[in-house]
């Protein structure tokens, strides 16, 4: 096996944990640090193929720089949106987030 | 050297920091301890970005995810955290169905990685280094990287309206 693919592997191995993560838990914090775990191993299958992969050399570390950059204002609007919906709800668990439910 | 030696041992250590990290995020009762191992889960990203020879990348990701990131994530964990001590229902109802799906995900990716070999390139890549790192985003991706510097400003005045209080608005 090559190391590319080891290196593929550990990061949809850790996407899905974060995708689990995203999906089961009821926390809005936690979804939010879940979501960084997937984007972290995005990034690690971004740095594996630009290491290993000789089309993608120097372009996987700039989407990588990117996608970091993004993540950071994403971060900081999705932390504000929950607060300020705290702060009406006085809760910070998805499933109290109900009101457009048919 | 061009394209990094892959070290198995290595690998295996900070594969295994990184996914028991990762597990631990998504399991932990409290806030705060899943905060600590997503903490521990970016350092051991940084690690494992070192070991793939990007250094610049493994300090990017120490200085803004290990710094900044887990600091905005624990500030808002301390304005929203009121509940006291661990609850008992810290999934939903869905996880029950969810954590299948999940697994089957991950085996059904590893099996398509496994059984495909067109990453058989056989050379290595010629990782550019800083200097060519810097080269390529200041030339040719000049506009992205001044269009980012926009979503920024957006998002940190989006954030401030947002989270302002709503009494003088």
């Amino acid at each position: 096996m090559n190391p590319v693919e080891w290196y593929f592997l550990l990061a949809a191995l850790l996407f899905c944990i974060g995708a689990f993560g995203v999906l089961a838990r009821r926390n809005l914090i936690i979804i939010v640090m879940s979501l960084e775990l997937m984007l972290n191993a995005v990034n690690i299958a971004l740095v594996a193929a630009a290491n290993f992969i000789p089309a993608a050399a120097g372009k996987g570390t700039l989407f990588v720089l990117f996608v970091i950059t993004i993540a950071a204002a994403e971060v900081t609007v999705g932390l504000a949106i929950i607060i300020a919906n705290y702060r009406r709800r006085r809760s910070v668990h998805a499933d109290r987030y109900d009101e457009m439910k048919g | 050297m061009p394209g990094g030696d892959f070290h198995p041992l290595f690998f295996a250590i900070v594969a295994a920091w990184i996914l028991v990290a990762g597990i631990g995020v998504v399991t932990s009762r409290s806030v705060v301890r899943a905060a600590v191992s997503m903490v521990a889960c970016f350092l051991g990203v940084a690690f494992a970005f070192a070991l793939m020879n990007s250094a610049l990348l493994a300090i990017i990701q120490i200085l803004i995810y290990v710094g900044a990131i887990s600091v905005v994530i624990i500030f808002g964990i301390m304005l929203t955290e009121t509940q006291g001590g661990p609850t008992s229902k810290f999934f939903n109802r869905q996880a029950i169905f969810v954590a299948p799906i999940a697994v089957a995900a991950a085996i059904l990716i590893a099996v398509v990685l496994l059984s495909s070999d067109l990453l058989d390139a056989g050379e290595k890549a010629l990782n550019p280094g800083l200097r060519g790192t810097a080269r390529l985003l200041f030339n040719e991706y000049v506009f992205p990287f001044e269009l980012v510097s926009l979503v920024l400003l957006a998002a940190m005045i989006g954030a401030i309206v947002l989270a302002r209080k709503d009494e003088d608005r």
